[in-house]
């Protein structure tokens, strides 16, 4: 009884935060090109629904009704499996991201997380690097150049901003002494990391950009001189899979943010509840992914090669220094 | 010679302090984030707003009739010769009085090009080209307009250049109306952000 239970509650979990990150992308599409309309004087979706709310639903079942095309060269098992690869791993970092503490109902205790890894970050990241096989897959199994490029470009920038990434949070951990993303929020009760660990932080949200393959770090993607890079030749649902991908990982490295250097659900002066603390952090930072889009031109190949290897990797080694010297 | 060089380290110990802390891009931010909250410059054209021409566009053509009511139109045939498209057609007729007036006056708004050639070629300035533009239709055979149907046509307006509300009625054909408590509108570039 007790173990059924146990499983129905982490079943019920799943499902909870599987469907919320499957719709977010609706509200975060809309959200996006209402900023972009506004950031360039323009009114945004105006036409479907209250100020255009229910514009990403329409372009859904566009989508939805579009034509299936996969290109007659292309390789047909990797074409359809690419999507799926590259949307997987986000949702499934979400196993060990914690949302919340608990909260008592019906006398239960629930956990606002499905499971407490002590190797919680470790898994984020070894998960998280997996969805650059959904992006090789797809350019490789469209046989076009564009997807080729975007594909090989989009390889290689994940693979070096894995590295200053995954250094930047070790500062963190030394801090926090455990990977443990509900020990890192705690340990962060009174001051938050960013206090501590300014650089990491900066190294994180960078790499983080590049990560999301966000504006100014989108090369896989570049509309200006690869049509539309990896998914040139994806159409209907399986191109609005990428896309839905995107947008968790966007998610994604924004909840990391407030999780690891933001204090999580900890509050700060004002009293709110703390879901409702870590949904505004979260909330802040998608925003400013969002603007940052509208802002800033894309950097060329070779600069985001620098960036990454002589910027990023040695300011997140010297970080690590810091915070060694800073704890002995 | 001092002063001088002092104010270029001023300036590159600025620089370098700007670009640690990239002083550029959060440049770029802030302008961005002003724009974000400054008015909208879009036309809500056809739900909300319409634009006016100015009495100089060029849209739908009409005929003029003089001050009895009669067709101005001699029907000389001028604007059918010198139109780039051919799509005038006029077939004179004489009535008892010995005047000249078109039988049949036909237009072809689906091949003319609104050069306003044949506003300028009519010696008694009976056809012009008005301020209408919205006569979309779904076949070309109804963008054919004969005679009455251009002298019914609206003229020209002095005022023009404006947004002025209005609302979309698609009950016949696409139509967007004009509401009449908002006759003079706004001025649409007075509205645009210039920096
Ligand atoms: S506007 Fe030009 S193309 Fe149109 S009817 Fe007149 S002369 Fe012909
Ligand atoms: S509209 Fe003018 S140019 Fe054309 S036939 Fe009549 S009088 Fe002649």
């Amino acid at each position: 009884m007790e173990l059924a239970l146990a499983v129905a509650l982490i079943t019920a979990k799943v499902v909870i935060v599987t469907a919320i990150l499957l719709i977010l992308p609706i509200p975060l599409t809309w959200l996006e090109r209402k900023i972009a309309g506004h950031i360039q004087q323009r009114l945004g979706p105006m036409r479907v629904g209250w100020h255009g709310v229910l514009q990403p639903v329409a372009d859904g079942l566009k989508l939805l009704t579009k034509e299936d095309n996969i290109p007659v060269e292309a390789d047909r098992r990797l074409f359809k499996l690419a999507p799926i690869i590259s949307l997987v791993p986000p949702f499934v970092v979400f196993v060990a991201i914690p949302f919340g503490d608990s909260f008592s109902l019906l006398g239960a205790e629930i956990t606002l997380y499905i499971s407490d890894m002590n190797v919680g970050l470790l898994f984020i990241f070894a998960v998280a690097g997996l969805e650059v096989y959904g992006v090789i897959f797809g350019g490789w199994a469209s046989n076009s150049k564009y997807a080729l490029l975007g594909s090989l470009r989009c390889c290689a920038q994940l693979i070096s901003y894995e590295i200053p990434m995954g250094f930047s949070v070790i500062g963190v951990v030394m801090l926090a002494q455990s990977m443990s993303l509900l020990d890192i929020v705690n340990a962060q009760a009174d001051v938050w990391y960013v206090v501590y660990q300014p650089l990491g932080f900066f190294v994180f949200f960078v790499a983080g950009l590049a990560e999301a393959q966000r504006i100014p770090f989108d090369l896989a993607e570049a509309e200006g001189e690869l049509g539309a890079g990896f998914h040139t030749e994806y159409s209907g649902m399986r191109f609005s899979f990428f896309m839905i991908s995107e947008y968790v990982v966007m998610v994604t490295i924004s909840v990391l943010c407030v999780i690891l250097f933001f204090g999580g659900w900890n509050g700060f002066l004002i009293p709110l509840p703390p879901l409702i603390w870590f949904i505004l952090k979260v909330g802040f930072f998608i925003y400013l992914f969002m603007w940052f889009r509208f802002t800033f031109p894309r950097y060329r190949y070779d600069q985001l090669m620098a960036i990454g290897w002589k910027v990023l990797l040695p300011l997140s080694l010297a970080n690590i220094l810091l915070t060694g010297l800073f704890i002995v | 010679m001092g002063y001088r060089t002092m104010a270029t380290d001023d300036a590159r110990k600025r620089n370098w302090i700007g670009w640690v802390f990239f002083a550029d891009l959060l440049n770029g931010l802030a302008l961005t984030l002003s724009y974000l909250f400054s008015k909208t410059v879009t036309m809500r054209y056809p739900d909300k707003e319409k634009w006016t021409p100015y009495p100089r566009f060029r849209g739908h053509h009409f005929l003029l009739t003089d001050q009895a009511g009669k067709i101005k139109c001699v029907a000389c045939e001028l604007c059918a010769r010198i139109c780039p498209c051919s799509c005038i057609t006029v077939v004179p007729h004489e009535d008892q009085n010995g005047e000249r007036h078109p039988k049949v006056f036909e237009v072809d708004t689906a091949r003319c090009l609104f050069c306003g050639l044949c506003e300028d070629a009519c010696p008694v300035e009976a056809i012009a080209l008005g301020q209408l533009y919205e006569f979309s239709a779904y076949s070309s055979g109804d963008l054919r307009v004969g005679r009455d149907e251009l002298l019914s046509k609206p003229g020209k307006t002095r005022q023009g250049g404006n947004v002025i509300a209005a609302r979309l009625n698609t009950d016949e054909g696409v139509r967007v109306e004009p509401k009449e408590e908002d006759e003079d509108g706004h001025d649409w570039w007075t509205r645009l952000r210039r920096k």
